[in-house]
């Protein structure tokens, strides 16, 4: 792709993006009226997110399931998008309850919001506290929690799951580290392991390989996973067994 | 089997959905309840929902193209989408400059995830196969789930379509948008999760080393 | 937004074409109306489609996936004493191999019968395996307050299921086909390879069947 075209895909893009950013000062009534909602379910949205914010509950994930339902309302009546956003608020609730349980007072919004979506995702109560333990800081939880949910909805056993980003945080690992994990499984698995492969892997200690710079530098070209490629891997290659290709 | 529980021929007509004449009062309400009988045990029938079609694609995602011999080589051949950051430094780092000018008025959308001291933006590319379609626009968290507002380009050859987004390192859902009606997941996504709408969305989840695909 | 490289669409290959109706309600959609729409926005023959898949356009198979369950999850769950988890084990399976073997399906144009065959299959292969597990209240609406008149609904529902079970599979499979989905003799025969009036014996000795157990009942 020639630079100038790249360039001007990112200007767009971006363009396009900063609108979100002065829409972020505008209320989601505002904001569903200006994409033509009609002023009774923007009303009605309003006031859910009012009552959350009342809660102390965080709101964006209520209205950007609110904007969601509407722009997909070729499928989703307006009753469906109330029913959705009232769960929401419900999730919210227990994310909560389970970040002021980890000890966390006030509990930061991004975490509750994590803490939900984990636990919508069928991780549970205990899981999600021991992310919440381990993780270094607030944001480190959220994002320990976020990516938890994501390696389980990619198929990962979920003890796996938890056990990868709670290892991760113990040893040492930054947040930014654990939201390459995701990546890291995609390319195991393209290298030929299957899901089950990552678990036991995850499970007997070996954790989940940093993904190497791939397409760039002189390190291009070796897969993760590849003896020599990562510390950690000496004990496995001692033992006299092979990656698999 | 009694006779009284044969049906006639009429009846059998009559119930195959065919014109009867001089059917017998009696039996025809005989038939008539049988068929409101069905009816109460088919309109509790339930095929199963919507996320098998997820399931289903999900499994088959990571197989080959079907071949009449499913040769396991064939398999390793298989060109499999790896999308990192572009291997064009040069591009990169003025479109990341171009980035850094409107960086500051980014929302930070990465989900759940605050935004660091230095937040990095990452570019991530979106393609998808569709050389039918007149259109295709990305729509997800990124940016508020508008249907029109990111479109891709098609390269007029391979009817691959194709953009790049900065994005803050974090969880994003999403899906293709075809022709402003057919929202479609992206098949190398890092998972698909139920959107609570009864269809599923696309996740993401960006590294500050960018993304690896599927 | 404008895009970068103006599109031109070449009138001689084939494009996706929007039928009329979905295109109206996604412009002048008065917001009260429930949309209804499937993902899938164009409609696409089963041979195009099959087609394509095979020349490495595999996305397009969830097209058929959509389909496919929504035509054949009745008859899976009938046949399966009306477990629709069952049936989306049954389809789910018929699916995954339907794709493994899709290059040899000999006529695409024809997958439909092609497909309902392993469909069949999987349902026969999942009955057997809970042969035991008779699921009847499955078929239930538990929000509902039973009134006298539900119970009675229920109890008849329940002895339809009870007497298809009884029935022999091919019996069951025409009887499904012809009362549940609706399907004329024709197209039964088409899709299941046999005769009309074979079919038409099936149906009718499947009734008779079913008046016996439910004597007393209507």
């Amino acid at each position: 792709m020639k630079p100038v075209t790249l360039l001007l895909i990112t200007a767009l893009a971006a363009a396009s993006m900063a609108q979100p950013m002065h829409a972020q000062q505008v209320s989601i009534r505002e904001q569903l009226i200006a994409r033509g909602a009609p002023a009774e379910f923007a009303d009605q949205v309003a006031a859910v997110v009012a009552a959350a914010e009342a809660e102390a509950l965080p709101t964006e994930p209520l209205v950007s399931k609110a904007l969601e339902g509407w722009a997909k309302r070729g499928r989703v009546p307006p009753e469906r998008v109330l029913a959705v956003l009232s769960q929401t608020q419900a999730s919210l609730r227990l994310g909560r309850e389970v970040t002021l349980g980890a000890g966390f007072d006030p509990p930061p919004g991004a975490v509750v919001a994590a803490a939900a979506g984990a636990l919508g995702r069928g991780i549970s109560r205990e899981q999600v506290l021991d992310i919440m333990t381990a993780a270094p800081e607030p944001a480190g939880a959220a994002t320990g929690l976020t990516v938890a949910a994501a390696l389980a909805a990619q198929g990962l056993d979920r003890p796996a799951a938890v056990k990868a980003v709670r290892d991760a945080f113990r040893a040492g690992r930054s947040p930014d580290e654990v939201l390459e994990f995701p990546s890291a499984v995609t390319g195991l698995r393209a290298h030929g392991e299957s899901l089950a492969d990552v678990a036991r892997r995850i499970l007997e200690g070996g954790g989940l390989p940093m993904p190497s710079q791939q397409g760039m530098g002189p390190q291009a070209g070796r897969p993760p996973g590849v003896p020599g490629s990562q510390p950690g891997q000496g004990s496995a290659k001692k033992k006299g067994q092979s990656n698999k290709p | 089997m009694s006779d009284s529980d044969r049906l006639s021929h009429d009846v059998q007509r009559y119930l195959d959905g065919e014109q009867v004449e001089h059917l017998d009062a009696g039996e025809r309400a005989q038939a008539d309840s049988l068929l409101a009988a069905i009816e109460t045990y088919a309109s509790r029938l339930e095929g199963p929902g919507s996320e098998l079609d997820g399931a289903v694609m999900q499994a088959v995602r990571v197989k080959p193209v079907p071949t009449a011999h499913g040769s396991w080589w064939q398999w390793l051949l298989q060109p499999r989408v790896v999308s990192v950051r572009p291997a064009l430094a040069a591009a990169a780092a003025v479109a990341l400059l171009v980035v850094g000018a409107v960086g500051v008025s980014l929302r930070q959308r990465a989900g759940t995830v605050e935004p660091t001291a230095q937040a990095e933006i990452v570019l991530v590319r979106f393609e998808l196969r569709a050389p039918e379609a007149e259109q295709v626009t990305l729509a997800g968290s990124f940016n508020d789930w508008s249907p029109e507002g990111i479109e891709l380009v098609r390269s007029p050859d391979t009817g691959l379509w194709t953009g790049t987004l900065p994005l803050s390192p974090g969880e994003y859902e999403y899906l293709f948008v075809i022709d402003g009606i057919s929202w479609i997941p992206d098949p190398s996504a890092h998972a698909q999760v139920d959107d609570g709408f009864g269809a599923a969305n696309s996740v993401i989840v960006v590294g500050p080393r960018g993304v690896v695909r599927s | 937004m404008t895009c970068i490289t103006p599109i031109h669409l070449d009138p001689a290959t084939d494009h996706f074409t929007l039928l009329a109706t979905r295109v109206l309600m996604m412009a002048a959609l008065p917001f009260g109306s429930q949309g209804g729409l499937l993902i899938e926005g164009a409609k696409q023959s089963d041979g195009k489609l099959v087609r394509r898949i095979l020349a490495g356009e595999t996305d397009l198979y969830r097209i058929l996936v959509e389909r496919y369950r929504r035509e054949f999850g009745r008859y899976a769950a009938a046949m399966l004493h009306g477990d629709s988890d069952d049936a989306a084990d049954a389809l789910q399976e018929a699916f995954i191999r339907a794709y493994d073997g899709l290059a040899s399906c000999k006529d695409p144009d024809r997958f439909k019968a092609w497909l309902f065959r392993i469909v069949s299959n999987q349902c026969h292969n999942v009955r057997k395996r809970r042969r035991d597990h008779l699921s009847l209240d499955r078929v239930e609406d538990p929000a509902h307050n039973p009134a006298d008149q539900d119970l009675e609904r229920k109890e008849i529902g329940a002895a339809v299921g009870d007497a298809l079970d009884k029935l022999s599979a091919e019996q069951r499979e025409a009887f499904v086909m012809k009362h549940v989905d609706g399907r004329s003799y024709a197209e039964m025969a088409e899709l299941m390879g046999v005769g009309e009036d074979a079919l038409k014996m099936r149906v009718h000795r499947a009734r008779e069947e079913l008046k016996k157990h439910l004597k007393g009942l209507l």
